[in-house]
């Protein structure tokens, strides 16, 4: 059978093309199937956070398990590593990477960021960075990032610099300018920057970030590396590791990308500092190059990391590839939240093209969300009570800007709504209601949480 | 029908029904199957030969879960449970990586399939309640006085990463001076060599390795070798920051006495103990406080029928070990190792909800933990000399030295002169014969000539039987007959 060249955008290797009979391509009725132990329930508009995972791979990975529990010995010795190299090619063609040695497998970007920041860390323990040496990232960089700065450079003597974005956000330019603002301020302090982390799709707020015209800043200011997180990114944005340019780039397979929990892969380009990066959990494969540790890290299930294949077949069932799919989640996700700003008489938090399959909605003011505690609230409500599964992000106000406002009063709320082949309109309509619904009863974040 | 032939022909049928069972559809039917699991109903006891013979009768292990007491397995049940395992391999090598029934996989599924139908709830609702049922029973089970000293990690691999950051940093953060020691055994397990290297050595430590003697003929040649090593550790104004000490070494495999060489690193001012006990749990006794350890780590899914993997580390309650953290940080740092190791991002958490299932699987055995530990030494030493005899061998240790694992020296005339030697043999025992045993290379001391220098590392666990002993036997007899050395194995 034919097969859709895997490849993400324009290639000139690509192959036949895939005949257009409609009969070929995955029907509703069988992604109905494929996702058929998701809750039916719920109005599952949250694919951000934790991803989701096909039937036909779940069985595949099925497989996998019960082969290592059949006879572990043998799959360690004759089959895991070649399982784990097929999946790393793929992988490697996808995001247009040069060898297939840059690319390792981990199991999430948290992970990755460990294992870049580790090395920060020894840098400053081994007298190859200077105290006071910096660390630039975002300020909305995920928490679990800024964790891993906290532990690993600002333990080791080094500085940090946050950039503040602004939410809502109008255009890619006041992105780059704030971002030249603040390498601006850390030069100007006599300090070296080291590591610029950005990420490609901030978590919350959700912005697709302009990620190679950043990159392209980092070098022309002297900055040595940059780290990109992008975990959000494969499936979900193009991906071309050598049009971004940066050192190292890290995405979840787990979120956009149809893989089970959980996988990533981390992409280092090669140079003379990639050879010493490590993963932290060393096993007798230590100083075997970060692809060969990452792969043995110890007795664990691996089959995550193993099914990538599968989801490729998977994948090709839809017109169009992951590029089709990429682009009907955006073009869904952008409709249906004007869907909801409209009904609610908010605002989006971006303009569409800043947007990939995940865009953040303005909630009415008159919920009152006015702390991470009324947003933890909200999202309780609407689960417990409503079926509605949707992360909601607090936006705190800063004194002197230009905030925006339904009817008179701030919209300090947000919710990130997602597109996934598995969603249907009635997700976002349950949403509509369920928020109309709350402030047609005169609701407010803080009278939801005595109920 | 005898045993043999039951057990191959549900275990067909089983395969079967998995393969049939491939379409996105029956996702949900197959794991109801899983689910429903193959607990039979107890059948009447076979007169078989199997070595989990439930015949030794041991005062009753107090249970940790309230009564009804379920009955307790029957040989076909023990059949059905690993009915998972290939039929055709003698497998007697527990110990790389452990085994695990089918009716704790099916609680494995569960769990995952929970998590798959609804992962926000899962996150927000189940998952944190649920690790910490996990290391509550494991607490109990290795007499620990608080739940804030067991965090639940993949492995002792893992744990041991844990444990020598910590040191790292003591390098790093001026609090050890250049040169100051770590100890450890020769025979300490590879990974955790390694992690010395990458985190001890690398930062300026100077690592001891404490030779031990092999074949063993008793603790105190242990014991002395261990002394002898502090001794050197503490030269030249050293300290002595940190003694590395497997429960029970891997290859060769040995149980060392951990209570007296811990005892001995208190008395000679070693500042931290770490046991690497990755066969620990299950396989020999595990007192926290009676071993009295910093640290001590064991996988469960060795020896404890997890499934692959979790293990726990516990880390005794003290100011000098406050600082640890898992390596990959999440949100949760600083929130003390246990709470950090319960969320390290989005992964599949499920092998380490199931400790409950796994403990439930064990009380269904006479004496639970205890009766198979027995059981199962009492058949590995058994058969250990049973082979010794058939090839005129001998066993790398005495009884009371090996747990539920023993060396068994294969015959000289194999030929076995390097590590590559041993893995080839293992291949072609693996190949042409249908047994999975790990082989040791020991390279011949001064003097030595034509003598044993390969040791086979028997394992028995309750789902083995004799005809897997026999098996092997047979196998190392058809070499020697055909007169096979190693140096005809092509490379």
């Amino acid at each position: 059978m034919l097969r859709e060249d895997p490849r993400n955008g324009e290639s000139a290797h690509r192959s036949s093309k895939k005949p257009k009979l409609s009969s070929k391509f995955i029907t509703e009725s069988d992604i109905r199937d494929e996702f058929s132990h998701h809750q039916p329930r719920v109005a599952r508009i949250n694919n951000g956070s934790f991803g989701s995972c096909p039937g036909s791979v779940l069985t595949a990975q099925r497989h996998w398990q019960l082969q290592f529990l059949c006879q572990p010995d043998a799959f360690y010795f004759n089959t895991l590593r070649h399982g784990i190299t097929a999946s790393r090619k793929i992988i490697k063609d996808l995001i247009n990477a040069d060898h297939v040695e840059e690319v390792s497998l981990v199991d999430n970007a948290t992970t990755a960021a460990a294992i870049v920041l580790q090395r920060i860390g020894r840098s400053f323990a081994e007298g190859k960075f200077q105290k006071n040496d910096t660390v630039l990232m975002l300020h909305c960089a995920f928490q679990a990032v800024k964790k891993s700065i906290q532990a690993y450079v600002t333990r080791a003597g080094g500085s940090v610099i946050e950039v503040r974005l602004p939410f809502p956000v109008n255009s890619e330019e006041e992105i780059v300018f704030e971002f030249k603002k603040s390498i601006e301020e850390g030069k100007s302090n006599g300090r070296k920057i080291r590591l610029a982390i950005i990420d490609h799709i901030t978590s919350m707020p959700s912005v697709v970030i302009p990620v190679k015209e950043l990159v392209r800043i980092c070098r022309a200011e002297g900055i040595e590396q940059v780290f990109v997180d992008a975990a959000h990114a494969i499936g979900s944005v193009k991906v071309d590791v050598k049009e971004v340019g940066a050192d190292f780039y890290v995405s979840n397979l787990h979120k956009w990308f149809f893989c089970p929990p959980s996988v990533a892969f981390l992409y280092c380009k090669k140079s003379t500092s990639s050879s010493d990066v490590h993963h932290p959990v060393v096993s007798h494969e230590y100083g075997n190059g970060l692809p060969i540790e990452s792969s043995w890290i110890g007795t664990r299930d691996y089959s995550s990391q193993l099914v990538v294949p599968a989801v490729l077949e998977f994948i090709n069932r839809f017109e169009g590839g992951i590029d089709g799919i990429m682009k009907r989640n955006h073009d869904e996700v952008v409709k249906m939240g004007k869907m909801l700003a409209e009904s609610w008489g908010t605002n989006l938090g971006t303009p569409p093209e800043m947007s990939a399959a995940m865009i953040m909605v303005g909630l009415p003011s008159r919920l009152c969300l006015n702390s991470e505690e009324d947003a933890v609230t909200l999202r309780s409500h609407l689960r417990d009570r409503y079926e509605v599964e949707v992360p909601i992000f607090h936006q705190v106000s800063k004194d002197g800007e230009e905030e925006v406002r339904d009817m008179g009063r701030f919209i300090t709320g947000y919710v990130r709504i997602s597109h996934q082949v598995y969603n249907t309109w009635k997700d976002y309509e349950k949403l509509r209601d369920a928020i109309n619904q709350i402030v047609e009863d005169g609701k407010t974040c803080k009278m939801l949480y005595t109920e | 029908m005898s045993l043999n032939h039951l057990f191959s022909h549900f275990s067909l049928k089983v395969e079967a029904f998995f393969f049939f069972c491939c379409s996105p559809r029956s996702y949900h039917r197959f794991s109801s199957y899983m689910a429903s699991s193959l607990h039979n109903t107890p059948s009447a006891a076979v007169n078989g030969t199997s070595v989990a013979d439930a015949k030794s009768r041991l005062p009753k292990r107090p249970r940790l879960l309230a009564d009804p007491t379920p009955p307790l397995f029957t040989p076909s049940d023990i059949l059905s449970e690993f009915s998972h395992h290939d039929p055709t391999v003698a497998r007697i090598n527990n110990g790389s990586f452990g085994s695990c029934p089918s009716s704790v996989i099916s609680a494995q599924h569960d769990l995952q399939l929970q998590w798959l139908q609804q992962p926000d709830d899962f996150y927000f609702n189940q998952l944190q309640p649920k690790i910490l049922q996990s290391r509550t029973i494991i607490k109990d089970l290795i007499n620990a006085d608080h739940v804030d000293e067991v965090s639940i990690v993949d492995n002792a691999t893992t744990a041991a990463a844990i444990v020598l950051q910590q040191i790292a940093w003591g390098f790093a953060e001026g609090k050890f001076k250049h040169g100051d020691a770590a100890v450890m055994l020769h025979y300490a397990y590879g990974s955790v060599k390694k992690s010395v290297e990458a985190y001890v050595t690398r930062a300026g430590g100077y690592v001891i390795e404490v030779p031990l003697p092999f074949p063993v003929n008793s603790a105190d040649e242990i014991i002395h070798e261990f002394r002898q090593a502090l001794q050197r550790g503490k030269q030249n104004g050293r300290r002595v920051r940190l003694a590395v000490i497997d429960h029970v070494t891997s290859m060769p495999t040995v149980v060392i006495p951990v209570k007296e060489l811990v005892s001995i690193c208190r008395e000679e001012g070693v500042d931290q103990v770490f046991v690497d006990a990755a066969h620990g749990i299950g396989c020999v006794d595990v007192d926290m406080k009676q071993i009295g350890a910093d640290f001590y780590t064991s996988n469960l899914h060795k020896w404890y029928f997890c499934p692959p993997s979790v293990a726990f580390l516990y880390c005794k309650r003290s100011i000098n070990n406050s600082d640890l953290h898992h390596p990959v940080v999440s949100h949760e740092y600083g929130n003390g190792l246990a709470i950090e190791s319960g969320w390290i991002g989005t992964r599949d958490y499920s092998a380490q909800l199931v400790v409950p299932k796994a403990l439930e699987f064990i009380n269904r055995f006479e004496g639970g933990i205890d009766g198979i530990k027995k059981r199962n030494h009492e058949c590995v030493v058994e058969m250990g000399k049973m082979l010794v005899e058939a090839w005129g061998t001998h066993l790398g240790c005495p009884p009371e030295m090996c747990s539920s694992m023993v060396m068994v020296g294969l015959p000289a005339c194999l030929g076995i002169s390097s590590d590559r030697d041993a893995l080839n043999l293992r291949t072609c025992i693996r190949e042409k014969f249908g047994v999975e045993v790990p082989i040791y290379y020991r390279s011949p001391k001064d003097g030595e000539d034509g003598g044993v220098t390969g040791y086979a590392r028997i394992s028995c666990q309750v789902y083995n039987k004799v005809e897997d002993y026999h098996k092997f036997s047979d196998a190392v007899n058809q070499l020697v007959h055909n007169a096979f050395t190693c140096a005809s194995l092509p490379n």
